[in-house]
């Protein structure tokens, strides 16, 4: 029930590029905490589709530019 | 940190007190007299009353350090709170069954209370270490 996520994200990277944009603004943007942008960003949360379609809209990428999911390793 | 997971710390800090308080009043009396003359309803009431207005006021004053987060809780929030409760709730279940069992037995009324209040407070206290933990480890239920 409790993993880690597989889902991988550039936030950190396109936060920087957005005027580096902090966490507690990305969080405010968006309406949840700056504690859940530090657990998506370090990894250890995925967020639900529509806050991840939040996030990509607020750094203007699309959602696969802002999230990736690695292929499966044989 | 999150005021929820700030509240859960409240809760912590709290409960121990309020749990060793009790045994410290009960527990003497337990080990020197039979328990029909063991007085433990008011430390009971005590440590359930001291317990609930200890944690409004660590949150009161838990929201007054940071009035802008204080109203503030999204769905992982929310997913992390259902996932505490639920293995929290495990205990609290725990304590009533064996309760029942007393019950049925002609235990005396004192442990019976007692595997309720006892099921509560661990369960109060699991819930919120797993609040806290899910806050700080990887958190994903799906």
């Amino acid at each position: 029930m409790v993993k880690p996520t597989r889902v991988t994200n550039s936030i950190r990277a396109l936060r920087f590029a957005n005027g580096e944009m902090t966490q507690a603004d990305l969080a405010d943007r968006i309406g949840v905490t700056r504690q859940t942008i530090i657990a998506i960003e370090q990894g250890k949360y995925s967020p639900s589709l529509e806050v991840a379609f939040q996030i990509a809209r607020v750094l203007r990428v699309r959602l696969d530019e802002a999230f990736g999911y690695p292929d499966e390793q044989g | 940190m999150a005021f929820l997971e700030k509240s859960n710390w409240v809760v912590i800090f709290v409960a121990v007190p309020a749990l060793l308080i009790y045994a410290a009043l009960v527990v003497p009396q337990v080990l020197g007299k039979p328990i029909a003359e063991v007085s433990w309803v008011q430390p009971m009431i005590f440590a359930i009353v001291g317990f609930i207005v200890a944690n409004i006021a660590g949150n009161v004053v838990a929201a007054a350090s940071n009035p802008g987060e204080a109203d503030r809780k999204d769905q992982r929030d929310t997913e992390i709170d259902h996932f505490g409760e639920r293995v929290g709730n495990w205990l609290i279940i725990a304590g009533s069954i064996v309760a029942l069992v007393l019950a049925m037995t002609s235990a005396d009324h004192f442990w019976i209370a007692n595997a309720i209040f006892l099921g509560g407070i661990a369960g109060a206290l699991l819930s919120s270490v797993t609040k806290i933990a899910a806050y700080h480890g990887p958190f994903q239920q799906w």
